[in-house]
């Protein structure tokens, strides 16, 4: 299996309940005593370009092995786009969309 | 009354209190303005957290320090502490060894600097020794490789003490005062705990267990009545130069300051306080350093943790341990706690050591990341991994000091206040 470099999207009870509309709750992960995590797959030319078009984030190889420090801006607009095409996969999409701009 | 610091020399305090005397000795001083980093140091060196250090290294105590780790008399010292200028400023101030000057920070009069030596080392040299590495991509190197090419060594005396600004005011305290604040406590043994961190119950628990094993064989009757406890844990927060994503001093000294006033450590036991550095990251080189400085403190106990003042992949988790191992007790009297991770296990239904339960596959483990992760989507977390009042003063600091974010961005550092300031003398 490739390897991939996800972004976790934390969620609110609110989000909660939308991603359970969306048919998606089941792909959350329970983490930390219970806390939601939507992780949102990207391979290695989609990192690549994340760090890229957001420099504050980093990929945190030590610990996590995910991409972090994400602006909130940036994870609300990913989670709305998984939540609308009710797939994780949209990161091409939301790259694109972003390189636009 | 005499204290003693690391290597069990006396604790060096090179303050002059008098503001006339302090006026007097200035007089006639070239004056020579220092950089943030440095007037910090200078104040760390008059102090005594870097005992038995009397001001900024000379060649020969960086060559042992970075060879040996070692000071030219033999004491265990592993970080260079070094006062760095250019050709073009010592020419322009003309500088000379063998003469004082008068360093000065926000303009003002800051201390007596009387320079014995002007040297140059090879940086390269340094990054390597202290750091393991001559990447740039390493902070610690990077912070060598931007210093000036030449040195400047000697003695400082502190003339005009800084004003550590709110909400800091009470937490700053020299090592005199700690021991001081131990003394009334009636602390016999006292444990530190570094960070630079906002806690999560991950770190609330290794302090407790590093309680733990630091009261040891001590009686512990005494301790069922609250004000009688003999061994106390220090938070000893490092207030130093920031990076874009890290927290903000605020936030890290007041949430810690959080876990005793809601009662998640007794009154009697924690105490918060603040040492002045620029974290270096250089791993097991930096434990050793936290090392001397808690000495200084009038510490008996450090714990430390996985991946101690390390950064990125330079170190191995447990690397810290094996230096600190191989300093026989006499030359570094602080005992170290060793401490492996808490994590959280769904099975157990709470937060535990991974050297406890034995439900390892199950087993979530805390991580700092993941933890800023969660704050920064503004999720507030399970109470289990994070304390709904620490969680409360974050949110608080991240509005009165953090321009609405707890982490530091561009907007914290160009507007935030300094920790310290230096007024007219």
């Amino acid at each position: 299996m490739a390897e991939t470099f996800p972004i976790n999207i934390w969620i609110n009870e609110e989000r909660y309940q939308a991603l359970q509309k969306a048919g998606l709750a089941n792909l959350l992960k329970e983490e930390l005593a219970g806390m939601k995590v939507l992780i949102i797959p990207c391979n290695k030319a989609q990192r690549e370009k994340v760090l890229k078009l957001f420099p504050t984030a980093k990929y945190d190889k030590a610990t996590t092995k995910s991409i972090e420090l994400l602006p909130k801006a940036v994870k609300d607009k990913i989670y709305t786009l998984a939540v609308k095409r009710k797939t994780l996969n949209v990161m091409d999409e939301f790259i694109k969309e972003v390189e636009k701009r | 009354m005499e204290l003693k610091g690391h290597g069990g020399k006396p604790l060096v305090e090179r303050v002059i209190t008098d503001k006339a005397e302090a006026k007097k000795k200035i007089q006639g001083l070239k004056q020579v303005p220092a950089n943030r980093q440095m007037a910090t140091e200078a104040i760390g060196i008059a102090y005594g957290f870097f005992s038995p250090i009397e001001g900024f290294m000379k060649r020969a105590d960086v060559e042992t320090t970075c060879k040996k780790m070692q000071l030219a008399d033999g004491t265990v010292w592993s970080i260079p502490i070094v006062y760095d200028m250019s050709d073009k400023e010592i020419a322009k101030y003309g500088i000379k060894a063998g003469e004082s000057v008068c360093l000065t920070y926000d303009g003002n009069p800051l201390a007596i600097f009387d320079i014995e030596e002007i040297y140059s080392y090879d940086k390269e040299s340094i990054a390597q020794d202290v750091y393991g590495t001559k990447e740039e991509k390493h902070p610690g190197v990077a912070r060598t490789y931007a210093y000036q090419d030449k040195f400047l060594g000697g003695k400082i005396t502190l003339v005009n003490e800084p004003k550590v600004r709110e909400p800091f005011t009470p937490y700053f305290l020299t090592p005199r005062q700690h021991r001081l604040k131990f003394a009334e406590k009636n602390w016999q043994r006292i444990v530190a705990h570094q960070t630079r961190n906002v806690p999560h119950s991950g770190h609330e628990w290794l302090m407790k267990h590093a309680f733990i094993a630091t009261h040891g064989e001590l009686p512990v009757e005494d301790m069922e009545t609250m004000g009688k406890a003999i061994s106390g844990v220090l938070v000893n927060c490092i207030v130093g130069e920031k990076r874009a994503g890290d927290y903000i001093d605020e936030a890290i000294v007041l949430t810690q300051d959080e876990l005793r006033k809601s009662g998640y450590f007794r009154e009697d036991i924690h105490m918060v306080s603040m040492t002045f550095w620029d974290m270096r990251y250089a791993g097991p080189r930096e434990a050793v350093h936290h090392s001397i400085i808690r000495t200084n403190l009038g510490l008996t106990h450090h714990m430390f943790g996985r991946d101690h003042a390390g950064v990125g992949t330079y170190y191995h988790s447990y690397e810290a341990h094996h230096l600190l191992m191989s300093i026989p007790k006499e030359k570094l009297s602080i005992t170290p706690i060793y401490v492996l991770e808490w994590a959280y296990c769904p099975h157990c239904g709470e937060v535990t050591c991974i050297g406890l339960c034995g439900h390892w596959k199950e087993l979530q483990k805390f991580s700092g990341t993941k933890i800023r992760s969660i704050i920064m989507d503004e999720v507030k977390p399970t109470r289990l991994i994070f304390r709904p009042e620490v969680f409360d003063v974050v949110t608080a600091t991240a509005k009165k000091y953090g321009f609405g974010s707890p982490f530091v961005g561009e907007e914290y550092l160009a507007k935030a206040k300094p920790a310290f300031t230096i007024e007219p003398l």
